[in-house]
């Protein structure tokens, strides 16, 4: 008691050293106080986030899969993540596991699709109106066609004067040969004569110079999509419905949608919008300067589109929008880009009411067949029609790219894609079988004898002389039409046409759960019921995993979120650093002020020791009044960081970007104050306080009694 | 000026052929050379003699913080050689009391703060025991109104009562005093000098070291020192008055 009396006493007489010591330990407790609060919360929101949207609480993988499950796998890392063999041995034993609510199939890919080449749309309209016969829907599209062979010339001329004329290559001369003579009147009469002759030259020499094709690149989880629905609690439909019960179909994240399927035009003048709205001015921002830029310099994506009929709509509309009496269409759309901060919200309406209209402006419609091309697990090109319900959206997680980025797929198309048999498949193979007497390929072999290339791929894979009827079998069973030849061509078949047959029966066809489950999956989600120890859960679930020899391993979200999951500890430095530099400090100059301390009360300590006081008495006198210091001030300072604390609460910090939309899990983050920071703050600062006294107080057990003897003169 | 107790009852303190060197450097400076002396319970005894003469080395010896070169020091039975740091401090507490020249207080500490702190370091009283012992002891030597105003509000002879206090406040064996009066001035020394004479024909027995001729004239005993050696272990009231004279 007394000891504490001569600590506040002299804490207060002392004051001066007082206000700096105790500043900055007060510092280092409030931040410690704030940043533990802002960790703990974005742990929390991250975990809300990650684990609602894509993770679940745990993921399951092979115990033998070659790399390491990363959820948000970028292309470079490696994605063999193996298989699990027996799934519905997997979900019953970890269903039945306490705390678990549910086991969600999953595999995550990346898949292509081959979209917004308004060439190929028209020239596949062509095709299918010279098909019908359709004279006059032929004659409007043949214009478009034309119009934009035209553009097409127009631009390579550009590009071949940039360039002298050796410096050419014969591919690119040819290339032009070929525009130029597709641009010609002779062209177009020859199409009179043999309009597919025509069409296949367009299709497979012009159509690939299309400026403006487009690769469709996206993330996606092929699942189980109504078990999904049901546990991922941040999934929510944004357009169209979802994909009905057990059936096949794809689902857009609208984020995904909105910035890769969009018009590109429009989905700049979107952001340009939403960053106007930020409060950013288009001279002093980068990002802006460069959307306006590309608007001006790819008008071509807007003139691709229009046709005859459409394009005199936007030369009138823009004419009177500009109040200008004339100049080409290409002049005015120029002329319009040339947006401002003061004009870009007049001309963002003027947009999407007078051109938007006439575009397609989103190169994928929700109803619409996609073919989605992949690469099957052993690498092998393949594709799959698959049917857009919607889009989707993850709760709070618009604006965030990590979880806008994840589209959803049915887990049998996910598995078609992937290259492994689906249950049907698998039945249709064994009726062949059966018609045929051909052997059922086997399952490692299996992929590549459906899906090779009838020509030299399968000499390179030597099947076996009946596999070779196996593939052709398959595909006149699936009603690939062999219009433009081999198997190889099974991604430019037309589809639409296909589905009809193979696909449309495919679309209706409702799924047994048994089904879903039966084939192969490559990881799973596992989802814990609300309140219970993520620990402990995890724990039970891997011994589960372990005792019902599932062959599965278990990691929970931060790990199989990856770079995601990492990206807390980076936080976790920067606060470490800061708290380093402001508690060495702080240790430097308790340590420095208390060596003085020690050498001005050098005859007070004497006096002490003579009277009888042992040097530990004098030890503990240094420390007690650390201690008591660092309590004090660690104490204001945690009341300070508790402040702070509940201001942010009240008022949120905004995210700054999509990784941060992720991280908080929402558009701000309000962090919350536990008590167990304060703690942790006040043990901090007083460890550090008395750690910095330790010399010190050493020291001044050094102090003899004769030193108080001496006079003090 | 009479010694009330008979010197016969087996002393205080007792040195026998004591010797202190200090070191510096590499040369050796002689303090105290052979000294032997034995103080019983009772004494006011004051050990005089001019600076330098080592009158402060032999009471640091007699009062623990010290250890001889050589020779025998003995304190309330403890030969203080073959005691270690701590039971030396252990023995400071339990048997001696010091009073500084310049008092030393914990400037932090009230009066009664300060007075109390021994017996918190003895730890052996109840708070109301200590209460009572350190009122007790601050009425005694006049202060008890200045109980809880903190050194740097009092002034030199108050300080020094308070010190007093102090030094008495476990009932120790002997109570030390380096030149007790020698920040106060003349009245406020003498005033000081009569409370430790009225406390020590209450039974406390003191050891002072001085050459302020007003303490010497006071003392019931003087011992004379000149240049480390003991030069009269008795001296005579001549010797004193002498002493006196050539001070002045």
């Amino acid at each position: 008691m007394i000891l504490i009396r001569i600590a506040l006493r002299n804490l207060r007489s002392h004051w001066f050293k007082g206000l700096i010591v105790g500043g900055l330990l007060s510092l280092g407790s409030a931040l410690l106080v704030v940043g533990l609060s802002l960790l703990g919360t974005i742990d929390k929101s991250m975990s809300k986030s990650v684990v609602g949207s894509v993770s679940g609480n745990l993921q399951v993988y092979a115990k033998d899969a070659k790399d390491k499950l990363s959820l948000f796998a970028g292309m470079t890392e490696g994605t063999e993540f193996g298989h699990i063999d027996d799934f519905p041995k997997v979900r019953k034993t970890l269903e039945a596991v306490a705390g678990v609510r549910a086991v969600v199939p999953m595999g995550t890919d990346v898949a292509m699709v081959y979209g917004g080449n308004v060439l190929d749309v028209k020239l596949e309209e062509l095709r299918a109106a010279e098909k019908a016969k359709d004279a006059a829907k032929s004659k409007i599209v043949r214009a478009h066609v034309r119009r934009m062979v035209g553009l097409l010339a127009t631009d390579l001329d550009r590009i071949s004067e940039l360039r002298t004329a050796d410096n050419q290559s014969d591919e690119t001369k040819k290339a032009i040969a070929d525009v130029k003579r597709a641009g010609s009147d002779g062209f177009w009469k020859e199409f009179d004569a043999d309009p597919f002759a025509a069409l296949e030259f367009l299709e497979n020499k012009v159509a690939p110079l299309g400026l403006n094709a487009d690769m469709i690149w996206f993330r996606y989880i092929g699942t189980d999509l109504d078990r999904f629905r049901a546990h991922f609690e941040l999934f929510e439909v944004v357009d169209g419905t979802v994909v009905p019960k057990g059936q096949r179909g794809f689902l857009f994240n609208k984020l995904t949608y909105e910035e890769t399927v969009k018009h590109r035009t429009a989905r700049r003048f979107d952001k340009m919008r939403d960053r106007l709205a930020e409060g950013f001015s288009i001279e002093g921002d980068e990002d802006l300067k460069q959307w306006k830029k590309l608007n001006k310099d790819q008008i071509r994506e807007i003139t691709y589109q229009l046709d005859d009929r459409t394009e005199p709509l936007v030369h009138t509309f823009l004419l009177n929008h500009l109040k200008q009496t004339k100049g080409t269409t290409d002049a005015l759309l120029a002329q319009f880009m040339e947006v401002t901060d003061d004009n870009f919200a007049s001309r963002y309406k003027a947009f999407y009411d007078g051109i938007a209209p006439h575009l397609m402006l989103y190169s994928i419609k929700v109803g619409d067949v996609m073919t989605i091309k992949g690469f099957t697990s052993s690498g092998y090109p393949t594709s799959v029609n698959v049917k857009v319900y919607g889009t989707f959206r993850f709760k709070s997680l618009d604006k965030s790219m990590m979880a806008g980025g994840m589209n959803l797929m049915d887990l049998m198309t996910y598995r078609d894609l992937y290259g492994y048999l689906t249950a049907d498949r698998k039945e249709e193979l064994a009726r062949l079988q059966a018609n045929t007497g051909v052997k059922p390929p086997e399952r490692d072999k299996a992929e590549a004898e459906l899906f090779a290339d009838a020509g030299d791929e399968v000499e390179e894979i030597k099947p076996s002389g009946e596999a070779i009827a196996a593939p052709s079998a398959a595909t006149d069973l699936a009603g690939a039409a062999t219009q433009t030849g081999g198997f190889d061509e099974f991604a430019k078949v037309d589809m639409k046409a296909s589905a009809k047959t193979y696909g449309e029966d495919l679309f209706s066809r409702v799924y047994a759960q048994g089904d879903i489950d039966g084939g192969v999956v490559r990881n799973a989600a596992v989802l814990f019921q609300p309140g219970v120890d993520d620990r402990a859960v995890q724990a039970a679930v891997a011994k589960a995993a372990e005792g019902a020899k599932l062959g599965v391993q278990v990691m929970d979200w931060r790990e199989a979120s990856g770079m995601v999951g990492q990206f807390l500890f980076v936080i976790y430095a920067v606060l470490a650093g800061s708290l380093f530099i402001i508690f060495f400090t702080a240790m430097v100059i308790i340590n420095n002020s208390t060596v003085l301390a020690t050498m001005e009360r050098t005859r007070e300590i004497g006096a002490l020791r003579a009277i009888g006081a042992q040097r530990s008495y004098v030890r503990k006198m240094f420390l007690v009044e650390a201690a008591v210091s660092a309590v004090l001030f660690g104490a204001l300072g945690s009341a300070l960081g508790a402040l702070v604390v509940a201001w942010l609460n009240g008022h949120g910090i905004a995210a700054f970007n999509d990784v941060f939309v992720f991280l908080f899990a929402g558009p701000r983050l309000h962090p919350t104050l536990s008590p167990a920071y304060v703690v942790i703050a006040l043990v901090v600062v007083t460890v550090v306080t008395v750690l910095s006294t330790l010399y010190p107080a050493w020291l001044a057990t050094r102090v003899t009694p004769l030193q108080a003897m001496q006079d003090a003169e | 000026m009479t010694t009330a107790f008979a010197q016969t009852e087996t002393p205080i303190v007792k040195l026998v052929g004591v010797d202190k060197d200090y070191h510096l450097g590499s040369v050796i400076v002689p303090a105290l050379r052979d000294v032997s002396l034995s103080i019983a319970a009772g004494e006011f005894t004051v050990i005089a003699g001019p600076s330098g003469s080592g009158k402060t080395t032999l009471l640091n010896l007699i009062g623990c913080v010290d250890v001889a070169t050589r020779g025998d020091v003995v304190i309330d039975g403890a030969d203080t050689r073959q005691l270690k740091e701590k039971a030396l401090t252990d023995l400071r507490l339990r048997s001696l009391g010091f009073i500084f020249q310049s008092f030393n207080l914990v400037g932090v500490l009230d009066a009664f703060d300060n007075v109390e702190f021994p017996l918190l370091l003895q730890g052996k009283l109840n708070k109301v025991e200590r209460r009572d012992r350190v009122m007790g002891l601050l009425q005694q030597v006049g202060i008890e109104q200045y109980a809880h105003h903190r050194p740097g509000e009092l002034s030199g002879g108050q300080r020094q009562r308070v010190a007093i206090a102090r030094a008495l406040v476990t009932q120790p064996r002997i109570v030390l005093a380096d030149e007790p009066t020698a920040n106060l001035d003349s009245k406020t020394g003498t005033a000081i000098l009569e409370l430790m004479q009225e406390l020590n024909r209450r039974g406390t027995t003191f050891l002072f070291s001085t050459h302020d001729p007003r303490v010497v004239s006071r003392a019931g005993r003087v011992i004379r020192l000149v240049d480390g050696q003991i030069a009269d272990l008795n001296a005579s009231a001549e010797d004193v008055a002498a002493l006196a004279a050539g001070a002045h």
